[in-house]
């Protein structure tokens, strides 16, 4: 009965967008810093918020539905918040936030291993090292690129738009069992359907669906590793390697333009 | 639960998270919040990949992701150390410090003036020293000689 | 020789300078010194075969048989060699011309004519005179050519230009189409541009070639309208008649049937219209008034070229073509007295011009224009006694002009390129053969007896003569010209070219209509006209005498004076002071001598001339050969010349025989009179005023358009894309976030044209 009385989901769609782009003009750093602006932003930001959740389909449960809307929140607010952040320092602290609503996001949707992977090497990792460079070279105090973007309007009217469109498209995604499957699953469903061969195929087949949809089940990390170390054993090797030339390189990088004469000391003063 | 509406959710949260870290990317100027931006747009395709690979019933995507993990690890360590590079040089971590591949006869973007913040900066409280403080003098806490 | 036919010969005479020419031009710098070598070959071959044509000619005509009495009938040869352009049913005559009749079927519909050009020459008389002339004079200035201009850079250059020069000539004179006709008209014009500017670094020599150039080009314009007229009244172009294809003649304009034809000419507006504009085309070439301010600057060319093409030849060019179109011109009486009195007017004016002159070469430039003003005189008295006269007096003039324009070279060459009389004097000492043949020279110019312009300019005076009291003769112009008198000025023509056939269409009708009645408005062609044209003629002769012996006794008597500059080169180890010229530049000047000498009584004696260019087809027409005289020596004349050129000579040797020549000037004592021969009577000056400056200025108003709208346009499409390279250069400013922000924005436009499909 609420459905009917909105206007078409269409419209809620692009005026979410609009308010998006808004809101986002609205809260990126330009300048002088007013503080209607930012309030007006967020709430035009929430504003776009209720408008994609209101065209989205209903999860089923009222469980789901709860769960997956407070770690996608979490994982959206704490990602805007990211970016719009005067501070380098709360920007990173606010990623760190996002990542848990992103892990949050990934064990909805089943995938375990993952979900724990993203807090221990992003938050872990990735997000300490970023912290102990701006340790090393942020300005006491903001600095005045700090107080400025590129191109607000323009950057949010790109964003907005990508959105938009791609919101469009994952919508007229539909329910048709052979819409956006694999060639070889769609070609086992259709012998699966003509009662041909396989069968053997298709139990593992399903099983392993099975398992990796389940967010509860018991040995999915070991089928992920078989998978990894089975399929994919070269790209995995390939990764291993990659992570040592990363690690030789920025040390050969770091040490080829290590220069104790002075002539990095002028860069050094104007940082503090 | 609705297979279809959890992709379609779960896509639209990537798709959202993405295009977040697309305007932080075009849009800060300071080069730590740039690449901070990009990790979110990782984030993004991540839940898009997972989501993917849910709906088909597979690990493809996850593998996926994993490696998408792995090289966001390498490109983040390789990237500051080049952000530092680039502070040794210019004294900043301003990406608009870097306009030498302008046209030759275009002038340097310079900032207008801002106005001065007006808070006032925070005070932290002085503890009372528990122990000895290492000798050090003025000059060394402003000086590394590299990074 | 005999085994070839008088065609092929025809062909040879242009041809053979044609191919010397030719390989000059290819070959010249190899050869050196030797580069001459090509051009005097074939000039000399040319003038042997023109002279057996020559002698053929005669032979055929009767002349020196002495059983029969030589012929008036027309003697003609035509060779056509190949068809230029043709043009089938080309074009409708208007009714009521010679051509509408020649086409008219039995049923009196009218035929398309077809248009037609070939390539045909001719050889008659005045053809095979004006050949021969040609072809000798060329070869003995070509010869004399080798001498003076051997330390020229430019020595094959000119060789090959004269061989040109030759070929044109002999075309021009040979051809039988008057489009021929104009293509060799402007191919001699050419060459004379490129001769007089032969020094071309020399800017009063490039102004003196570009000033001809130009002024000829106003007669040429004359030469071309008066082309179409003549397409458009008798339907055909060429001089001889043609067969066409079922077998009927086309008359030619020029030949033998439409001259035998009483009606077969357009007098009244139309005629006097083609005939004026051949007059405009004559006076351009042959330097008349008020085209003659070129021939005077053209002496800032070499002297050989001078001699050959200014003096001898091209400027008889004009002569030539009055002499050939005389059936067109003598049923238009009024035409033909506008001839002659251009033509004595300008042969009054130069000689007065030419009495103050300080400049050898320029004071034989304006003797003649002069001269050619007695030609066209006699021209325009439109008897057969004139037309002859005119001839002798061109073939007599050709030799001692040549002889007085290669005696200037001789003393110019000498004088080390001092043409100034004032500076120099008493050569006959120094260069006594130059000295020897331009007295001859001189004498001829004078008319003193017995050299050959006496006779020639005897003949002329008595062809004024005979117009001007017709009953002293005994002779009546019993035939009345064909057709009738048109009053001047002619009646305007309408602007549009279907008017003007309609007009032309009318006043042909009206006039062929009322040829038997008599005029009613006097005319120009009346005796008092004629009378005033003979006093005036007598008096040039005088001033003829006058100027050419004050420039002899100038240059050749009193005191040695040589200027310094003489003798800085030497010939071939003849040591460093001013000399007499070498063989090879004295022996043509004796030929000429002797040819100055000899060539006017011979032909007069025996009348071998005037018989021979009277079985010319042009002047074989009824109107002509109607006032045909038997030859005469008409002593009363003679003696008033005689006396003329006696007061001349006197006068001039009071002035300045044995005296320094740079003493008190002629001018001086002219006092205002001398300002205004010395100024050349401000012709240049008026038309500097009139033409020149008028010109320049619309030259101005042309600069500055193509510099400021032009220009101005092109270069504002030329900035068009720098303005939008400067706007899109904004695009690259450096900073990579504002290059990712276009990249992402283009793959947004991408998109949406995927979307928009989609849907």
């Amino acid at each position: 009965m609420i459905a009917a009385a909105l206007p078409s989901p269409g419209v809620i769609l692009a005026g979410a967008v609009t308010a998006a782009a808004v809101s986002l003009w609205l809260l990126l750093p330009r300048g002088a810093d007013s503080r209607a602006a930012s309030w007006l932003g967020g709430l035009l930001g929430a504003t776009a918020l209720a408008g994609f959740v209101l065209t989205g389909r209903r999860l089923g449960g009222l469980g789901e539905e709860a769960v997956f809307l407070i770690v996608s929140l979490v994982a959206v607010i704490s990602g805007a918040a990211t970016i719009v952040s005067r501070s380098p320092v709360y920007s990173a602290i606010w990623f760190a936030l996002a990542l848990a609503g992103v892990s949050g996001v990934l064990l909805v949707l089943g995938a375990q291993f993952l979900g724990v992977a993203t807090i221990v090497v992003y938050a872990g990792a990735i997000l300490v090292m970023f912290l102990f460079v701006l340790m090393l070279a942020q300005p006491a105090g903001l600095a005045p690129y700090d107080r400025v973007s590129n191109e607000p309007l323009l950057s949010a009217i790109a964003g907005a738009t990508l959105l938009g469109l791609l919101t469009l498209s994952i919508g007229r995604l539909s329910a048709d069992p052979s819409c956006c499957q694999m060639p070889s699953k769609a070609a086992a469903m259709a012998a699966g359907t003509a009662g041909k061969s396989g069968d053997d195929v298709k139990a593992g087949d399903a099983i392993d669906s099975a398992i990796a949809t389940d967010p509860l089940a018991t040995d999915q990390v070991a089928r992920l590793g078989g998978e990894l170390f089975g399929r994919h054993l070269l790209a995995v090797e390939a990764a291993g390697v990659l992570l040592l030339v990363a690690l030789v390189g920025s040390i050969a990088v770091v040490s080829r333009h290590g220069d104790p004469s002075g002539e990095l000391a002028p860069g050094r003063r104007a940082a503090s | 639960m609705n297979q279809l509406a959890l992709l379609q959710n779960a896509l639209v949260v990537g798709a959202i998270l993405f295009s977040l870290g697309l305007v932080g990317i075009l849009t800060r100027r300071n080069l730590i919040v740039m690449f901070l931006s990009a990790e979110l747009m990782l984030q993004g395709i991540s839940v898009s990949l997972v989501a993917w690979s849910r709906h088909h019933g597979d690990f493809g995507g996850q593998v996926l992701v994993i490696f998408v993990l792995t090289v966001a690890a390498c490109e983040a360590a390789v990237a500051l150390v080049f952000v530092l590079q680039a502070f040794a040089r210019t004294g900043r971590l301003d990406s608009a410090a870097w306009q030498s591949l302008r046209e030759s006869n275009l002038p340097r973007r310079v900032d207008r003036e801002l106005p001065a913040v007006d808070t006032v900066p925070p005070t932290f409280p002085r503890l009372t020293p528990a122990g000895v403080l290492p000798a050090a003098d003025e000059n060394d806490l402003l000086q590394r000689e590299h990074v | 020789m005999q085994a070839m036919s008088p065609a092929t010969l025809l062909v040879l005479v242009p041809l053979l300078p044609l191919l010397g020419a030719i390989l000059t031009v290819a070959l010249g710098r190899r050869l050196g010194p030797r580069g001459h070598l090509p051009a005097i070959a074939g000039i000399a071959a040319a003038a042997v075969v023109a002279v057996s044509l020559l002698l053929g000619l005669g032979r055929e005509v009767g002349i020196g048989d002495a059983g029969h009495a030589p012929t008036a009938r027309p003697v003609e040869m035509v060779t056509t060699l190949w068809e230029w352009a043709g043009v089938d049913a080309a074009y409708a005559p208007p009714a009521g011309s010679p051509a509408a009749a020649d086409t008219t079927r039995a049923d009196g519909t009218t035929e398309l004519r077809s248009f037609s050009i070939p390539v045909a020459l001719r050889l008659d008389p005045l053809t095979s005179t004006l050949l021969t002339i040609i072809t000798c004079v060329g070869l003995l200035v070509a010869i004399y050519s080798i001498g003076y201009m051997h330390d020229d850079p430019g020595y094959p250059r000119f060789f090959a230009l004269l061989a040109m020069f030759v070929f044109s000539m002999t075309m021009l004179v040979a051809a039988s189409n008057f489009l021929l006709v104009y293509v060799f008209w402007e191919a001699v014009g050419a060459c004379s541009y490129l001769l007089i500017g032969f020094w071309f670094t020399k800017p009063e020599a490039a102004k003196a070639a570009k000033k001809a150039f130009l002024v000829n080009r106003v007669g040429d314009f004359g030469l071309a309208v008066a082309t179409f007229l003549l397409w458009m009244t008798y339907g055909t172009l060429n001089f001889h008649d043609t067969l066409s294809a079922d077998g009927t003649i086309l008359p030619g304009i020029l030949g033998q049937s439409r001259i035998a034809d009483a009606a077969g000419y357009v007098g009244g507006a139309v005629g006097t219209a083609i005939c004026l504009l051949l007059l405009l085309a004559a006076c351009g070439k042959s330097a008349q008034l008020p085209l003659h301010v070129w021939l005077p600057d053209a002496m800032e060319g070499p002297t050989p070229a001078s001699a050959l093409i200014h003096a001898a030849t091209m400027v008889t060019a004009g002569i030539y073509l009055v002499a050939r179109c005389a059936p067109l011109f003598v049923v238009c009486p009024d035409a033909l007295a506008l001839v002659s009195i251009v033509g004595a007017t300008t042969a009054l004016v130069a000689a007065l011009i030419g009495t103050v002159q300080n400049d050898l070469k320029r004071v034989l430039a304006y003797s003649t224009i002069s001269q050619l003003g007695y030609m066209f005189a006699s021209l325009g008295t439109g008897t057969m006694l004139g037309f002859t006269a005119a001839i002798f007096h061109l073939v007599t003039h050709a030799f001692f002009k040549a002889l007085l324009f290669l005696g200037a070279g001789s003393v110019m060459h000498s004088m080390g390129g001092v043409i100034d009389m004032r500076r120099f004097g008493g050569l006959r000492r120094l260069m006594p053969i130059t000295a020897a043949t331009f007295l001859i020279g001189a004498l001829a110019l004078a008319g003193v007896a017995p050299f050959a312009g006496f006779f020639s300019k005897d003949e002329i005076l008595a062809a004024l003569h005979s117009k001007g009291w017709p009953d002293a003769h005994g002779e009546h112009h019993d035939a009345a010209p064909a057709s009738g008198h048109a009053a001047l000025p002619l009646p305007p023509e309408e602007g549009r070219p279907g008017g003007n056939s309609a007009a032309l269409v009318h006043f042909v009708s009206r006039m062929t209509a009322s040829s038997e009645s008599a005029s009613t408005v006097p005319a120009l062609d009346h005796p008092r006209t004629w009378q005033t044209l003979f006093w005036m003629s007598l008096i040039t002769a005088g001033l003829t005498a006058f100027y050419t012996f004050r420039a002899v006794f100038m240059t050749f008597t009193g005191p040695l004076r040589v200027p310094d500059e003489a003798g800085h080169h030497s010939h071939g180890g003849a040591g460093s002071a001013a000399h007499e010229s070498p063989p090879v530049m004295t022996i043509p000047l004796v030929i000429l001598a002797i040819a100055s000498a000899v060539s006017g009584w011979w032909l007069f004696a025996t009348h071998a001339l005037s018989t021979f260019l009277a079985a010319t087809p042009s002047l074989t027409v009824p109107a002509v050969t109607a006032t045909a005289t038997p030859p005469a020596f008409h002593f009363d004349l003679a003696l008033q010349g005689t006396l003329a050129a006696a007061l001349g000579i006197a006068i001039a040797a009071v002035g300045h025989l044995g005296r320094r020549s740079d003493g008190p000037q002629i001018e001086r004592f002219l006092g205002p009179l001398g300002t205004l021969f010395a100024n050349r009577f401000f012709i240049d000056q008026l038309y500097k005023g009139l033409v020149v400056k008028p010109l320049e200025g619309v030259a101005l108003v042309a600069a500055a358009f193509d510099r400021y709208v032009i220009d101005g346009l092109v270069d504002g499409i030329a900035r068009i894309p720098l303005a939008l390279g400067a706007w899109v250069r904004h695009l690259q400013s450096g900073l990579v976030q504002r290059y990712a922000l276009v990249g992402v924005l283009g793959t947004l436009l991408i998109m949406l044209a995927l979307a928009s499909r989609l849907r």
